[in-house]
């Protein structure tokens, strides 16, 4: 039988109970992303004629890591993180990524955008999971001014936050991986671990042109700007959108033709030319063992003692 | 009627020889929907050739480049490179030899840093890894990039990139150099690194550009096209010597000649600009504010980056006043403009027709300042011209009657009547320049910003676009890398390097002084020498003196009366077109090729038949 | 909306891989092979499409345009939203590692369905073509809500309740969704007709040398 705890609560205070929690959030969000953008003002520039990597004064272990190593051993420890069910394992593995953070002494600003990219869906579940999922024996329910329908259950609660901890935990992994290697040496690992090549040919092909038709993007609006347009909730908004959608459209595939002469003009012939091999040493497998294992554990610790 | 044969036969007529490295024959393409874009084109080019492609827009010459290098097949007709067909194997091997620059660098930089894109073309060519890396690191070098080789494309500025494009294929050490459009959009000093890198290039060029002088320094012979047609084939100097050829293929750009030039007889006049006294050029002119369209004192702008964009600016604009902002690429005119325009705020005090321009207030402007972009694409997104010109208006809130009347109105002034339900896409790149004006223009702004209007547009195109500007009555800002357009259109300028203003001077003074365009990237020196040599080509006076010509006319002989070709000297005054040392020295007329007379006393010639 | 990491059951977001690596590879053979360059410059259109935020009272929500994808792409619109995910959980602040293969098929499975649809109705009729987009547009978003409902639904009924909120949410989406696509067809059906052409005319049928 479930445990139905009734509470009091003034009427007049229940207009604020339901309002501060989002304001709160809002401001933390608000604060956070403010804090992200300032801290990502590059200071000097850096030096573009020896490769980045090398450039870079932050090297760590995970720099040096065999990139193929590194994938599938984030790959895998990543989806052990989401098959974990109970809280503690789970606060576990977000503590274990806080650390591979601070190892690979990763972006403090990059990491806090990825993570803010997430408060969205996530906070959905907090929010709509504690008053929406069945009530089963044993759970704790607090009913408040005896409206019954909309009891907040506590496993409700903490089956959102085991959520919220997956993703928390599995997204500050995202930095460690893809910001410890330029990204075309991440995409060969790929290739090398049986990805298509044409698909990190693609990724990288795509995002050098996400930035063309980005900058184009900008362009335009400011050009709808500055003739009055501002955006707002009626058919003209839409279509003005559409236009631009349209235009965007229009001005990228006449792009994609050129770009693909320009290709074949230098010689594309259907395939993009090989790239280097590394090279996996014992090292990087002992890394990726003791990684792995401590997945397996935390599952392992999950399924089994509770 | 024509000339006796002492004249120079035009080079590329002679018959085909096996030394060509490029010979197209009979060469026709049409489009998918069926336009012709090229017909029956004949064309030689030999080892070491330097050609300039010229033509209005649209007359076909980005397409035959293309089939010079084998990305489009001809429709009928046939290509050759080195003696074979290009087409299949040999094709895929010619791609190799022979380069294409585009006209915009982003088409063509689609690797993820410098170093890998340069890299692409060599390992192409069947290099291995390193040297192809080795390859392209050299002609970065070349290209003076060698400090930004694991730079991505999209962080450099617009010359960097075009310099990196170059790079791609110098590369590949191709045979030949296909560019379209070379200088579009560059400042001069990235101009001057361009012309001074092709001029060191060993190999064929082959270069399309609306910018003669450019190709005048660049080329030695002259390819023109007219609707799809080879029209002339001769020397650069046969080219830029006749003003009205150039005038009938809408080529003519010595209205851009004046510039530091006296003697010369321009065909504007420049703009009515106040005398000394009237016009307070100093910044800190204390004028009564509301004389003042707009006022900037001390102001700043940083980027959240922390870029520092424009650092004191101080600037009064009376109204009514014309004024031009040149500076090199990066110098910050495109911040000042979107402050200007409202859609960046910086700190400091900005007042626009005397009002204070708060961070509310700027989300208004747009009532009053008005915009022509560099690129029309940026600006037109709309599936009729009509709707285009309304867009604005709309947001205005006009009733539907005026802003009819408005389209009206505005399109008569940019000489686009009766263009309503066209395609803004559809339009040639000088229309939607002038239709973007129109929209502009439709709103009433009461300060005009110009952002490079000139880039991509032939010398026709920017003749109408000069004359409509010219007789505007508007408050005009022109940023501009044209000194020409500067001096047709401005009275002052504002020289702006680094985020500062260097100077605030008048138009003419600007002009006449070098060491502000060394100073700041803005060397117009190979400009203004080749103006003077091309003037000096142009010279035209009126000459006697006798010659022959062949005549065909209908005459008898005894009972037979017909008409055939037949030799005559007679002595009639020509305009000649030839350079000329100094007034008082000797020099020769040359003959010149084409030209028609009257000849109206034919019958009374003594060598005529009986 | 994305499905982040973690919520989905580890046997959902496995076969959610398994089976849009295999659509995506039937995507990559429809696709000429010689011209998936240029898919993959499209793609990053399409992306930066699908950044557009459009407001909605107070509020905004950005286009997510799986029916347009599908009308202007057809069968290879499922690779391009493939490498489009991709992109964004590899180098934008979205993450999903694990949940790529889920929300592929979320996105890519109604601009399949969406894209025969507009290929299989359009007709020639300019009117006509900007009905169908606009059902091909509000269908998709409607079906990829569906999808997303659905996968969250896998979760058990715990998620019932979350599955339903999140089906809601977008029924203001669908709406924008479908004038939009309907207004952008009607663009390019005026100003570049080429592009609506079946499917991979402007991708696959096209003679080069």
């Amino acid at each position: 039988m479930a445990d139905v705890i009734h509470i009091q609560i003034p009427a007049w205070q229940l207009p604020l109970l339901i309002l501060i929690p989002p304001l709160i959030l809002g401001f933390l969000v608000a604060w956070l992303r403010h804090l992200a953008r300032s801290r990502s003002a590059p200071g000097e520039e850096p030096d573009w004629s020896v490769p980045p990597l090398e450039a870079d004064s932050k090297t760590s272990p995970l720099h040096h890591w065999d990139v193929r190593c590194k994938i599938v051993t984030i790959l895998v420890y990543s989806f052990l993180v989401a098959a974990l069910t109970r809280l503690t394992p789970v606060l576990v593995a977000v503590g274990l990524s806080f650390m591979v953070l601070l190892i690979a002494k990763a972006s403090l600003s990059r990491v806090l955008m990825r993570l803010l990219a997430i408060v969205g869906f996530i906070s959905m579940f907090l929010v709509v999971m504690p008053f929406t999922v069945p009530v089963h024996d044993g759970d704790k329910v607090f009913v408040i001014n005896q409206i019954a329908w909309l009891g907040f259950n506590v496993r409700g609660l903490l089956l959102a936050a085991t959520i919220a901890g997956k993703a928390v935990a599995i997204t500050l992994l995202m930095e460690p991986l893809l910001a410890t290697a330029p990204l075309p040496m991440t995409l060969q690992g790929l290739s090398r671990l049986g990805v298509p090549e044409m698909i990190g040919q693609m990724l990288l092909l795509s995002y050098r042109y996400l930035n063309v038709f980005r900058h184009e993007a900008r362009r335009m609006s400011s050009g709808m700007q500055v003739r009055g347009f501002r955006k707002r909730t009626n058919m003209a908004t839409l279509k003005a959108v559409a236009n631009f959608l349209g235009m965007l459209f229009v001005r990228s595939f006449e792009r994609t033709e050129r770009v693909f002469d320009a290709m074949r003009a230098r010689g594309y012939k259907g395939r993009f030319p090989e790239s280097a091999e590394p090279h996996v040493q014992a090292r990087d497998l002992i890394w990726a063992c003791v990684w792995l294992v401590a997945g397996v554990m935390l599952v392992t610790y999950d399924r089994l003692v509770f | 009627m024509h000339e006796l044969p002492h004249t120079i036969s035009p080079p590329a007529m002679a018959s085909p020889t096996t030394s060509q490295l490029i010979s197209a024959r009979r060469l026709s393409y049409c489009y998918a929907d069926g336009t012709e874009a090229l017909s029956d084109i004949n064309l030689d080019i030999a080892a070491g050739d330097r050609i300039a492609l010229v033509g209005q827009n649209g007359s076909g010459k980005t397409t035959l480049i293309k089939q010079l290098c084998g990305l489009l097949l001809p429709s009928t007709g046939e290509v050759h490179y080195k003696n074979e067909l290009l087409i299949e194997r040999h094709l895929e091997q010619s791609r190799l030899e022979i380069g294409l620059l585009f006209q915009d660098p982003d088409d063509q930089l689609f690797g993820h840093t410098l170093l890998d894109d340069a890299a692409f073309g060599p390992r192409n060519q069947g290099l291995s890894r390193e040297a192809a890396l080795q390859a392209a690191r050299m002609a970065l070098q070349q290209v003076f990039l060698e400090d930004k080789i694991y730079k991505a494309p999209h962080h450099l500025s617009f010359g960097q990139k075009k310099r990196a494009a170059l790079a791609g294929l110098l590369a590949m050490q191709p045979s030949v150099l296909l560019l379209d459009e070379p200088t579009a959009n560059l400042d001069p000093r990235q101009e001057q690194v361009f012309l001074d890198l092709l001029k060191g290039f060993s190999g064929t060029l082959i270069c399309v550009s609306h910018d003669l002088i450019f190709l005048y320094e660049l080329c030695h012979r002259a390819v023109v096209l007219e609707k799809g047609r080879v029209e002339h084939d001769y020397t650069m100097d046969d080219l830029v010597s006749q003003r009205d050829e150039l005038r009938s293929h809408g080529l003519d750009f010595s209205f851009r000649l004046v510039v530091g030039n006296t003697t010369g007889r321009p065909l504007h006049t420049g703009p009515v600009c106040a005398t000394v006294e009237d016009t307070d050029t100093s910044p800190s002119g204390a004028q009564p504010g509301s004389q003042l369209t707009v006022e900037m004192h001390h102001y700043d702008f940083r980027y959240p980056d922390g870029t520092h964009a424009l650092r004191g600016i101080d600037i009064s604009i009376p109204r009514g006043d014309r004024i031009a902002m040149v500076g090199e690429n990066g110098a910050g005119k495109t911040t000042l403009l979107s402050c200007l325009l409202g859609l960046q705020h910086g700190r400091g005090s900005y007042l626009f027709e005397g009002e204070t321009v708060s961070r509310r207030k700027r989300k208004h402007l747009w009532r009053r300042v008005g915009m022509v972009f560099q690129d029309s694409a940026d600006q037109l997104f709309c599936p009729s011209v009509e709707e285009e010109i309304a867009f604005g208006l709309e947001q205005i809130g006009l009733s539907k009657s005026d802003i009819r009347q408005r389209i009206t109105d505005v399109l008569t002034m940019v000489h686009l009547e009766g263009f309503e339900e066209r395609v803004p896409l559809h339009m040639s790149g000088g229309e939607r320049k002038r239709l973007a004006l129109a929209c502009v223009l439709a709103m009433k702004p009461k300060l005009l910003i110009l952002d490079e209007p000139t880039a991509g547009l032939d010398p026709h195109g920017e003749e109408l676009l000069l004359n409509i500007l010219h007789d505007l009555d508007v408050t005009l800002l022109l940023v501009s890398h044209d000194i020409f357009f500067v001096k047709a259109l401005t009275c002052r300028t504002l020289v702006m390097h680094q985020g500062l203003i260097l100077e605030d001077i008048s138009t003419e003074a600007f002009i006449q002084d070098p060491r502000l365009g060394n100073l700041n990237g803005l060397s117009y020196a190979f400009r203004r020498n080749g103006s003077d040599a091309i003037r000096t080509l142009q010279h035209e006076h009126e000459h006697s003196h006798p010659h022959r010509h062949l005549h065909a006319h209908p005459h008898r002989h005894g009972e037979t009366e017909h008409e055939h070709l037949h030799v005559h000297a007679h002595e009639h005054p020509h305009r000649f077109a030839h350079s000329h040392p100094g007034e008082a020295q000797e020099h020769d007329h040359q003959p010149r090729r084409f030209h028609e007379h009257d000849h109206p006393d034919h019958d009374k010639d003594p060598d005529h038949h009986p | 909306m994305h499905i982040s990491d973690g919520v989905l059951p580890i046997s959902v977001t496995i076969g959610g891989y398994a089976a849009s690596a295999a659509l995506a590879a039937w995507s990559a053979r429809r696709t000429h092979s010689e011209e998936l360059p240029k898919l993959a410059v499209v793609t990053a259109a399409f992306f930066v499409a699908s950044l557009i935020h459009v407001p909605f009272g107070p509020t905004s929500v950005h286009l997510i345009i799986p029916g347009l994808t599908g009308a202007l792409l057809g069968p290879s619109a499922f690779l391009s939203i493939g490498l489009g995910l991709m992109l964004q959980s590899l180098l934008f602040q979205f993450g999903g590692l694990t949940a790529l293969g889920a929300n592929t098929l979320m996105m890519g499975l109604p601009a399949l369905a969406c894209g025969w649809f507009f290929q299989k109705f359009k007709g020639n009729a300019r009117s006509r073509q900007i009905a169908i987009g606009g059902v091909a547009g509000a269908a998709g978003t409607m079906l990829a809500a569906v999808i997303l409902a659905a996968l969250l639904a896998t979760g058990g009924e715990d998620f019932f309740g979350v599955a339903k909120i999140a089906l809601a949410a977008h029924v203001p989406v669908i709406i924008i969704e479908g004038a939009v696509s309907a207004f952008t067809i009607g663009f390019l059906a005026r100003v570049k007709p080429a592009l609506l052409q079946p499917a991979f005319a402007h991708l696959t049928k096209r003679d080069h040398g």
